[in-house]
């Protein structure tokens, strides 16, 4: 039988941790914003985005994908500690007995409230080995310099270690499609190295995502 | 904070608050005893009420376990913050802390079908419980919870990821 005075341990019913008008806080007087345990956020101005891309697109070039890219590893690797580590301590309990629903619909929601943009996970080729990842009104493209190539390497390389560190696999991420040349929404599959490999070629080749996806599932 | 009464708070620099803004400040000020009650009396019968509810939704109408417990623990938490909602006035409390989580939930565990039951037999708890006038209260945040939960988009349910 179902006790309700049992699922009330100490009388919590952990939520939502990351909704916005909860998560967000400060210390205004001494300048700091601050998240609900304290530990420091920080606004980016869009026009301090765009300075990042083109000094780097001047110092570096041709490198400046790969430098955004290994900064959103650096990035992820943090982001998945700080974001089990919040999540441990206001569930109270051990992540790994975190039901996966809640993990991920509280990434949904982190992801919002820090605005960077809806995040939205695709199974619909989970049972090939890939998953798929939707990130709608990111920032990052939206300020990336405009083009025929994907922008989103920050965010492949959150995504790359992000889902590596969750799953124990070290997974490869490719981005499939990008606001920055058009594209409604930023588009991400994550897979096995091997398997991915063809991916990078036809988004050279200005393929959409669609029709990747349908490659990749016929490679069998 | 989300509460429908910072917009009067809001705008000292603009001018004093008019004979109607102070009237809508009044007429809240007035029913907050009233509101206490009815939040003292959920904080304080939150497993009574709920107790039956589960045992209904699993005894008489049959839904097994695991999904009652995550309905009743959805009917728990919409409750709470229905209650915050009223003590408040402000029913969008209830949308802004709810929205892009139990939706989320109700979709990923399926719960919808006992959910729907689950709010039915709230309304009959509550009126059990309470006034009409007290219902009234509760009911507009109630509402939105429902509403929240019942209307699910169709989204990618996360349940069996990975």
């Amino acid at each position: 039988m179902v006790s309700v005075a049992d699922l009330l341990t100490d009388g919590r019913l952990p939520g939502n941790y990351f909704a916005q008008d909860l998560y967000v806080r400060g210390s205004t007087e001494l300048g700091l914003l601050e998240n609900r345990r304290g530990d420091r956020l920080l606004a980016i101005p869009d026009a301090l985005l765009q300075a990042i891309y083109s000094g780097l697109e001047k110092e570096t070039g041709q490198a400046s994908r790969l430098v955004l890219y290994n900064c959103g590893r650096w990035w992820g690797k943090n982001f998945y500690a700080r974001f089990c580590e919040e999540l441990a301590d206001y569930y109270k309990q051990p992540l790994s007995s975190l039901s996966m629903a809640e993990f991920l619909q509280s990434l949904q929601q982190c992801w919002k409230t820090h605005g960077w943009g809806q995040i939205h996970l695709d199974i619909t080729y989970r049972d090939r080995g890939f998953l798929g990842v939707e990130i709608w009104h990111s920032p990052f493209t939206a300020t990336a310099p405009q083009g025929q190539k994907p922008a989103g390497d920050l965010e492949r390389g959150i995504l790359e270690i992000f889902f590596s560190q969750l799953t124990g696999r070290e997974l490869r991420c490719a981005q499939t499609s990008c606001t920055a040349k058009g594209d409604d929404c930023n588009r991400f599959v994550l897979g096995l190295e091997k398997r991915l490999q063809p991916v990078e070629a036809l988004v050279a080749n200005g393929q959409a995502h669609q029709a990747i996806m349908q490659t990749l599932m016929q490679q069998g | 904070m989300t509460f429908k009464l910072d917009t009067l708070f809001d705008s000292p620099d603009k001018q004093y608050l008019n004979a109607n803004d102070l009237s809508i400040l009044s007429q809240y000020v007035s029913s907050i005893p009233e509101r206490m009650a009815v939040y003292r009396t959920l904080r304080d019968q939150e497993i009574a009420i709920m107790q039956p509810i589960a045992d209904a939704l699993q005894q008489q109408a049959g839904h097994p376990e695991p999904l009652v417990e995550r309905s009743v623990r959805s009917g728990l938490m919409v409750l709470r913050y229905a209650a915050m909602a009223m003590l408040l006035d402000d029913d969008g409390f209830v949308e802004e802390r709810l929205q892009g989580w139990l939706p989320e939930m109700v979709k990923a565990y399926e719960t919808q079908a006992v959910d729907q039951q689950l709010f039915q037999l709230l309304m009959q708890q509550l009126a059990k419980v309470f006034s009409p006038a007290q219902l009234n209260l509760l009911k507009p945040s109630l509402e939105k919870a429902k509403n929240l939960m019942l209307n699910t988009r169709e989204t990618v349910t996360l349940a069996g990821l990975l």
